[in-house]
């Protein structure tokens, strides 16, 4: 019998505004925050861009799939913060603005260190939703109008697809392996059981290129495609916008050599001693806690 | 405290963690040393789930699953290999070596046999199983068939008093499936336990003295095949079917008092007793004992 | 008189890089409409004939061929696959190596949309397709999140919605429990009765063989070693056994009363004739 795992992102079948919009011009807003994300050191605009994608994501209903998936920013958010408020990766003069210890702690260190962050979880969470709201196959065909190649475009397809077939696959076969009293942990232990999915997999893909092709999959003449993906006015409309307010963002940011707020803002020295004390806390803990989970696992 | 079953299984329950499905619920089951016991049911009954408890692969979410008198609870799956043997459907979920030989040797050296006793297991499976123009391949050339037999015999090696099969002779010829059945013969008279999840009737109807059939994760019967196959209600509500030889005896001699027979030649004799003529000298028929199983 | 829909005249083919051939001298004709069993031992050659049929062999997978396969006329050599696949359905063992798709929907669609066929058509030959399968409201569903019967189902379904005119199943029962084989064979004999579709099935169970095929052929070592109705094959009992082949249990029960004496009629191949003819022999009353 068939069990697919879910993949921790996969679509979110819903029917909000977010979900109906054409999956191009979604892209056009992902593209454009990553680009917004990276032309600016502007903490606001950045700030703004992440709280515009959680509205979106509210409005989608996708909060708590979202916020499941954000996990993954704990560890990266925290050692981020805390080694820069220590070791800025900003060309000196750094101010310094309190101590811990043998450590010094800059203040233009934990602006950049937030300025990192906040080009991450912008992208990530416009990302993640609209992974969220849009059916893949949407997306694919939506790709192959924008005269993306067919076969390219149904690979990408299918690897989405059989990453969840091989996650059981694995499953199975750890499964045999340990029923055979194998023993270890940790990598060399997971290493056999790379020659059965391996070969498993090569034998899929073999069967499926014979299936295919008995379907007529080779046919180099004029294809037609089910699945129907409308453009309507809308999604121009939020394409165009996309485009106008995130090139004119950019540009303008660019024009202002980044439009760096570091001089403008100043940390107070508790404020910057207080946040390296609980990221460093924060990132120690994810890390105890992996360990510890780990080993109750084996 | 009296010798431990072979397998206890006691108000065993089991949900999938993920999505809440139960798999099994409330099933009560003893198997003693030495049985050699059939688990039949439609896919998603819960048998494949009902046999990962007996090596630990799943932990019962309640209820306790005593094997060899030790309780799986606290076992790891590799602590629990030495007793019992798991055969996976699907060979090539479970091979990996670089030969079959070495394959062969993989299991006993993991739950430390020592080398002299491991040579001497793996002659004694290559002759078995007929693997000897084999032995240097890897597992992966050699035809299916044959890698199906490897998948067995990398098991038997490890000699547990437990052995699980699960779907031995899926996608396999008659052929095979007749070395499967002798396999489940010979270690009958080794007195191991064997359980073999199965929808291949008239393999079990060869071989098995006791029958279990699951539906929708609990167990609705378990009885010799005998008296599963003769249960016409029983089989119709699991969507079996007896073998065919069953289904013709028992249309025609079993309201007359006759065998449900599992065999045809079981059938047959009860055919001539009953048509009364004379006893013939007996042709020996070559085809019987194959074309029985 | 019909021509063959199927033909091969004196086939020997080798896989690229073996010197055994995997065919040899095979000469086999079959008719439209027929439903025909091909039975033979694991690695008897029984895959690649069905292969020959679409044309994978030699066309996909390399290979020498002599000889020529015919389908409806046309020398399978001379066309790609693809064209073939108008003509032959093919369905193979393990169901789940044949989804591709996101959905039921676009699973049947794929065979279409590489045809050509246009929106409008599609929307009205998927859910037709899917209802000759049983198969009606899982179009939303993920091909990877059905039952093995559901999903060689759709795996028929693929291949029906392009209105082949044979097809050919490859085992299609072996991954699947009791309920998802009768389901298969249903449709597959539904097809053959209902649309007159030709039906080749290669298959191990001999008991549903002779329920449903016309014809049965025996594959041993690459040849063609036994060629005919149900009756005339299973009743040889002894000659399946030699070849690690069996026959049906009634067939097998018959021929076992005949050596004794006991039995003098046709050899039943299924089981209502056998009980039939068994309560005739113990003076049992009919029905």
């Amino acid at each position: 019998m068939t069990m697919t795992a879910a993949l921790p992102i996969s679509m979110i079948p819903g029917d909000s505004v977010i979900h109906r919009i054409n999956p191009i011009a979604k892209l056009i807003w992902v593209v454009g925050y990553i680009v917004l994300a990276f032309a600016t050191q502007n903490i606001l605009i950045l700030g703004v861009m992440a709280v515009v994608a959680f509205l979106v994501g509210i409005i989608a209903g996708v909060v708590k799939p979202l916020l499941k998936a954000m996990i993954i920013l704990i560890p990266i958010g925290s050692s981020l913060l805390a080694l820069q408020i220590i070791a800025p990766a900003v060309e000196r003069p750094w101010t310094q603005v309190g101590s811990i210890g043998p450590l010094a702690l800059y203040g233009d260190g934990l602006y950049y260190g937030l300025v990192l962050l906040g080009r991450i979880v912008a992208s990530l969470i416009i990302a993640l939703v609209v992974v969220m709201t849009t059916h893949p196959s949407d997306l694919f065909t939506s790709l192959a109008k924008l005269k993306m190649p067919y076969t390219l475009n149904f690979m990408l397809a299918m690897t989405l697809q059989l990453i969840p077939v091989f996650q059981r696959e694995f499953g199975i076969i750890m499964s045999a392996q340990k029923s055979r009293g194998m023993k270890g942990t940790g990598f060399s232990a997971v290493l056999p059981s790379f020659v059965p999915v391996f070969v498993g997999a090569i034998e899929r893909v073999q069967q499926l290129s014979i299936s295919l092709e008995s379907r007529g999959f080779g046919s180099n003449g004029f294809k037609t495609s089910y699945r129907q993906v409308k453009v309507r006015a809308r999604d121009w409309i939020i394409g165009g916008i996309g485009v106008i307010v995130i090139a004119g963002l950019s540009a303008y940011s660019i024009y202002r050599g980044l439009w760096s707020l570091s001089a403008e803002i100043q940390f107070s020295p508790e404020f910057v001693t207080g946040l390296f004390l609980v990221s460093a806390l924060a990132f120690f803990g994810t890390i105890a806690v992996t360990i510890a989970y780990s080993f109750k696992k084996s | 405290m009296a010798d431990p079953k072979a397998i206890e299984v006691t108000k065993a329950r089991f949900v999938y963690p993920s999505g809440h499905v139960v798999a099994l619920d409330d099933v009560d089951l003893t198997i003693e040393h030495g049985e050699i016991v059939g688990i039949i049911g439609q896919n998603g009954s819960g048998k494949t789930t009902l046999t990962k408890l007996f090596n630990g692969l799943l932990k019962p979410t309640s209820g306790s699953v005593v094997v060899n008198g030790i309780d799986t609870a606290g076992k790891s799956v590799q602590e629990m290999a030495a007793h019992v043997g798991y055969v996976f459907q699907n060979p090539n979920h479970q091979l990996f070596a670089r030969t079959v030989e070495a394959e062969l040797q993989f299991g006993p050296r993991n739950i430390g046999v020592s080398e002299e006793e491991i040579a001497e297991r793996v002659a004694r499976a290559v002759e078995f199983f007929g693997l000897k123009d084999v032995l240097e391949e890897h597992p992966y050339r050699v035809s299916f068939p044959i890698r199906k037999l490897v998948g067995i015999a990398s098991i038997v090696t490890m000699q547990p008093s437990i052995l699980i099969l699960d779907e031995p002779s899926t996608g396999q010829d008659h052929q095979t499936t007749h070395i499967i059945n002798d396999l489940m013969r010979r270690l009958r008279e080794d007195g191991t336990t064997v359980v073999c999840v199965s929808h291949d009737m008239p393999l079990l109807a060869d071989v098995v003295e006791r029958v279990v059939v699951m539906k929708n994760t609990q167990i609705i019967a378990d009885a010799s095949p005998r008296e599963v196959f003769a249960d016409e209600p029983l089989m119709a509500r699991t969507n079996l079917q007896a073998p065919q030889i069953t289904q013709i005896a028992m249309q025609t001699v079993v309201p007359l008092g006759g065998p449900v027979a599992l065999t045809p030649r079981e059938l047959a004799d009860d055919i001539e007793q009953r048509a009364g003529a004379k006893k013939t000298a007996r042709k020996p028929v070559a085809a019987q004992k194959g074309a029985a199983s | 008189m019909t021509d063959p829909i199927i033909r091969f005249d004196n086939v020997t083919y080798s896989y690229p890089g073996t010197e055994e051939p995997a065919l040899r001298d095979i000469d086999l004709s079959i008719m439209p409409g027929e439903y025909v069993a091909i039975l033979g031992l694991n690695g008897a050659g029984k895959t690649t004939l069905g292969l020959c049929v679409n044309g994978v062999v030699p066309t996909m997978l390399g290979g020498t061929l002599e000889g020529t396969v015919t389908v409806n006329g046309l020398d399978v050599e001379e066309y790609p696959v693809r064209e073939m696949a108008k003509l032959v359905g093919m369905v193979f063992d393990n169901p789940e190596f044949q989804m591709s798709q996101m959905s039921v929907a676009e699973e049947v669609a794929l065979g279409l949309e590489n045809a050509g066929v246009a929106y409008d058509e599609m929307v009205r030959i998927i859910p037709e397709t899917l209802a000759l399968v049983g198969l009606s409201g899982f179009e939303e569903r993920s091909p990877l999140g059905l039952s093995g019967g559901q999903q060689q189902r759709l795996a028929i379904a693929a291949v029906l919605a392009m209105k082949p005119q044979i097809l050919i199943m490859d085992e299609p029962t072996s991954n699947l429990d009791p309920i998802g084989k009768q389901e298969v064979f249903e449709i597959a004999a539904k097809l053959n009765r209902e649309a007159g579709m030709t039906v080749v099935v290669i298959e191990h169970e001999v008991e549903v063989m002779a329920q449903y095929a016309d014809r049965v052929i025996v594959i041993d070592h690459g040849r063609v070693i036994m060629n005919g109705s149900p009756a005339e094959i299973f009743a040889q009992v002894d000659k399946l056994t030699e070849l690690g082949l069996r026959a049906p249990e009634a067939a097998v029960l018959a021929e076992t009363l005949r050596a004794d004496g006991f039995w003098k009629g046709a050899t039943p191949t299924t089981t209502e004739p056998a009980v039939a003819a068994v309560r005739d022999l113990i003076g049992a009353p009919r029905g």
